[in-house]
């Protein structure tokens, strides 16, 4: 009887060593893990900090300005430009042009048609047979996607799509502005026509996600540059100028060595 | 056991009892009573004796562990779990360095920190110094080998050999092994816009310690709150735009230097400050210490014809003058052994419109001569010329004011010599002449909105908006006509000033500029441009005055700023222009009268001559 109870409190004693070291190592194991991930995020905050510097340091008005005139064929704004700017945007054709076959937001400027990228992205999305969609055809980027796609390629096409209509969509060219707004809207009639053909003959060439991406990700560095959308502009078109990630980071850590 | 417990009595500290029972009892039987009780209480006494000593020993301990254990347990469960734990997860919007950003007005960096590596050493625990310094200058061939081997053979218990090193440099040196040689994780500041904003960011020492411009003037701020970025109201664009021009025109007429600003009138932010010649802040020591030299804010300059802005705006504000008064500008004034004279002697009597067209010296004078010498320190002191700035800068000068301010001081004065002020000083004065009458601190730190500005009246609104019309008579018909933009109403007054060598003039260096401010009919913008030492050229039929250095150089700078600053445009000849911004050299501010009749002429409106205490006198 004795020799069980000391048996019980023993491996009750035992037990509850094991359990407390194991408790012990977890807790050191996690700790060191945590350690671990201080020190990384440390170091992705030094490494943003310096790709913040980097970013700064290549967006320098200077350098911009010595690229635009290099690789662009702008010119500085100037006065003139706003007055001309000002009488030379036509009235929005309301009820002169009626909405040539196509459904309702057809007329809207292209900014504001983005919205109608939704059902046309669900189509997208939709794995089924998309292809008696087209009639949801407020853009005939769902033309060349009548076969059944796999779910995982229509979702792959999806985001591609959106930005690739929206070329198609930018009918306010500026030569389509220059004439006075009495011809604007015979202009727009037929521009409304050749942008679905153009759109549907480019659009195979636009499909396969390679050739979009580039200018997707060009475009991206847009928003970040918010504080400064001048230079930004610029910023996009010295993208493809832009040594490697990693020379550019020498080439910083160069400045500051070479300094010293 | 008897002779035991008298051994314990006597070794005991009540030993004398058993000493006196002993020799005191002779009988028998108390003598065998007395051997009975004699041991019991000798017992009993040292019964109690070691009771007592138990007692203390015990309590003694107790309070000892009950002190031990109630720290324990305060240290333990009451206060933490005693040292903190070395693991705790870091806040994220933290920031690794000790020393904040710096940002310009629109949030681009001026000035960042970054972590490197530097190079120190023990040289106590270097083994073989000479093979070590070997090594390490294989390793870094910057470094010099008997400058090495004297830092690893020397004394002290800490050297540096490098600071920071580039990840590569620092790998090659790991590589090596050397014992007793370590790396000291450090932070370099680095300015991504460099030159560009040299003379307001300024720089810091090796040790990070702001040594110029706003990282001294905020040394504090900047290490007190390392993870809030200070935000200037400089405008990189603006900087660069200013700069830019700037260095052309130093070019272009071979100039020792410049200074330029661009001051938002209606709250008193500098947006853009450059100062030329400037440096790099990365490595400021290297060059040519003038390079530091801050001509914007620390510089204090006879200003010469801009500061006929100031003497018109007194002769106004006095009541005295108007703008049609005319006043004799064909003799020279002799003072003394003075002479003042005009650079181009018009002959004639000049209105106060035309004194301010052409310049006029000697018109100036006789403008405070009306005026009157207390009143124009009054003024002057008003204006804030007699004390700094108050620009967050601690290069921020100090004017030189005569003392005691005479008659000949005030005639000096009023045509800008005699009195040396930094352009910061002119462009803040100026600002509240054209915005209405509101002289506003500058600053260079960006306003928040809705944030109380300091401000103090300092002329009237009709002195003001006549002041206006003066800026823009001299773009449309005076000395500035190369400052004007299409689109941007610009108005601005150039101003030349000879240098002072010694104790004399130079004939041929001087200071030319141009203080432009747009859109005249309701001023937002003062654009501030200071060329020193510029030569003519073939261009300019050799002149080098502020109205063929300076103001040209205003014009373009308007002309690409006023685009980022939203500016809208407007057409110059438009009637609510005119109303606004029109004078005749004869004084009238009757815009219609200078036109063609038209159909129906609108209410005459816009004459402000009429708001002046009209009076008459002697001409």
């Amino acid at each position: 009887m004795k020799g069980k109870t000391w048996l019980f409190w023993g491996g009750l004693i035992a037990a509850a060593g094991g359990v407390l070291f194991q408790t012990s190592y977890d807790v050191q194991d996690l700790e060191e893990k945590l350690a671990g991930l201080n020190r990384k995020i440390i170091q992705e905050q030094e490494t943003i900090q310096i790709l913040k510097a980097e970013w700064s340091y290549l967006n320098d008005p200077s350098k911009l300005e010595q690229m635009a005139h290099a690789y662009l064929d702008l010119q500085p704004t100037e006065a003139r430009q706003f007055n001309l700017a000002l009488e030379m945007i036509p009235m929005r054709p309301s009820d002169a042009v009626p909405p040539p076959a196509l459904p309702g937001p057809v007329p809207l400027p292209p900014m504001v048609r983005a919205p109608g990228a939704g059902p046309q992205l669900a189509a997208a999305r939709m794995p089924a047979p998309a292809a008696p969609i087209p009639a949801s055809g407020i853009v005939p980027v769902n033309a060349p996607m009548p076969k059944a796609l796999p779910m995982d390629k229509a979702m792959e096409r999806a985001p591609v799509v959106v930005p690739a209509s929206l070329p198609v969509a930018a009918r306010i060219k500026p030569s389509a502005l220059v004439p006075g707004a009495a011809r604007a809207p015979s202009e727009k009639a037929t521009a409304d026509k050749a942008a679905p053909d153009r759109a549907a003959g480019k659009l195979p060439a636009n499909a396969p996600t390679s050739p979009n991406r580039p200018t997707e990700l060009a475009s991206r560095p847009t928003p970040v540059a918010a504080p400064a959308p001048a230079p930004a502009k610029a910023g996009n078109a010295q993208q493809p100028h832009q040594p490697a990630p990693t020379d550019s980071l020498g080439l910083l850590v160069a400045r500051l060595g070479a300094n010293r | 056991m008897t002779f035991h417990d008298q051994q314990g009595a006597a070794g005991g500290g009540a030993g004398g009892y058993g000493g006196q029972t002993v020799p005191g009892q002779p009988g028998g039987a108390a003598q065998a009573a007395a051997a009975t009780a004699k041991p019991r209480t000798s017992l009993s006494v040292a019964l109690d004796q070691s009771r007592y000593r138990l007692m203390v020993t015990a309590a003694v301990v107790t309070t000892v562990f009950a002190a031990i254990g109630v720290k324990l347990a305060f240290a333990t469960m009451f206060a933490g779990g005693g040292e903190p734990r070395q693991h705790v997860a870091l806040e994220l919007d933290n920031t690794t360095t000790n020393r904040g950003d710096i940002l310009d007005r629109n949030g681009n960096l001026l000035a960042t920190s970054l972590v490197t590596q530097s190079l120190y050493a023990d040289p106590k625990l270097v083994s073989r110094p000479e093979e070590a310094a070997e090594k390490l200058v294989g390793a870094l061939p910057e470094l010099d080998y008997k400058d090495v081997l004297a830092k690893l053979t020397s004394e002290r218990r800490f050297v540096w050999l490098k600071r920071s090193l580039t990840p590569k440099q620092q790998a090659s040196v790991h590589r090596l092994g050397i014992p007793g040689v370590a790396f000291e994780q450090e932070e370099r500041r680095f300015y991504p816009a460099g030159n560009l904003t040299s003379h307001v960011v300024g720089f810091t020492g090796i040790d990070n310690n702001g040594l110029a411009g706003m990282e001294q003037g905020f040394n504090k701020r900047l290490t007190e709150d390392p993870a809030e970025p200070v935000q200037l109201s400089i405008d990189l664009r603006l900087q660069h735009v200013l700069r830019k021009e700037l260095a052309a025109t130093v070019q272009e007429f071979s100039a020792i230097g410049a200074a330029g600003i661009i001051f938002d009138v209606r709250n008193g932010e500098v947006l853009s400050m450059v100062s030329l010649p400037d440096f790099d802040p990365q490595d400021p020591t290297g060059l040519d210490p003038d390079t530091l030299f801050n001509r914007a804010s620390l510089g204090v300059y006879e200003m010469g014809s801009t500061f006929k802005i100031f003497n018109s705006a007194l002769a106004f504000d006095s009541g005295k003058i108007r703008v049609s008064d005319s006043f004799d500008a064909a003799h020279p004034i002799k003072v003394g052994r003075f002479t003042i004279n005009d650079l181009h002697n018009m002959h004639r009597a000049l209105t106060v419109a035309e004194v301010f067209q052409h310049s006029s010296n000697l018109g100036s004078v006789r403008m405070v001569q009306q005026v009157g010498v207390a009143a124009q320190k009054a003024f002057m002191t008003k204006m804030g010329f007699t004390k700094r700035t108050g620009l967050e800068l601690p290069e921020d000068g100090w004017p030189l004011v005569p003392n005691p301010w005479r008659e000949i001081n005030s005639y000096t004065i009023s045509f800008g010599h005699g009195i040396s002020v930094s352009p910061m000083h002119t462009v803040t004065a100026a600002a509240a002449i054209v915005n209405g009458g509101f002289l506003h601190t500058p600053t260079l730190l960006k306003r928040k909105p809705g944030e109380e500005i300091p401000t103090e009246q300092v002329v009237s609104r009709q002195t003001s908006d006549m002041m206006r019309r003066m800026f823009r008579f001299v773009v449309t018909e005076g000395t500035g006509k190369s400052a004007e933009v299409k689109g941007y109403v610009v108005g601005g007054k150039t101003g030349t000033a000879d240098k002072q060598k010694g104790r004399h003039y130079q004939k041929n260096s001087r200071m030319s500029s141009f203080l432009g401010a747009f859109p005249m009919q309701d001023p937002r913008y003062i654009v501030y441009v200071l060329i020193d030492e510029p030569k003519g050229t073939a261009k300019t039929y050799g002149y080098a005055t502020g109205g063929w250095v300076a103001a040209p150089a205003v014009g373009r700078i308007v002309k690409q700023i006023g685009p980022l600053l939203n500016v809208p445009t407007v057409d110059e000849n438009a009637p609510e222009i005119l109303s606004a911004t029109y004078l005749n050299a004869a004084g009238s501010t009757n815009w219609q009268q200078s036109l063609p009749p038209v159909t129906a002429p609108p209410p005459s409106k816009g004459s402000t001559v009429a708001s002046f205490p009209t009076q008459t006198k002697p001409r």
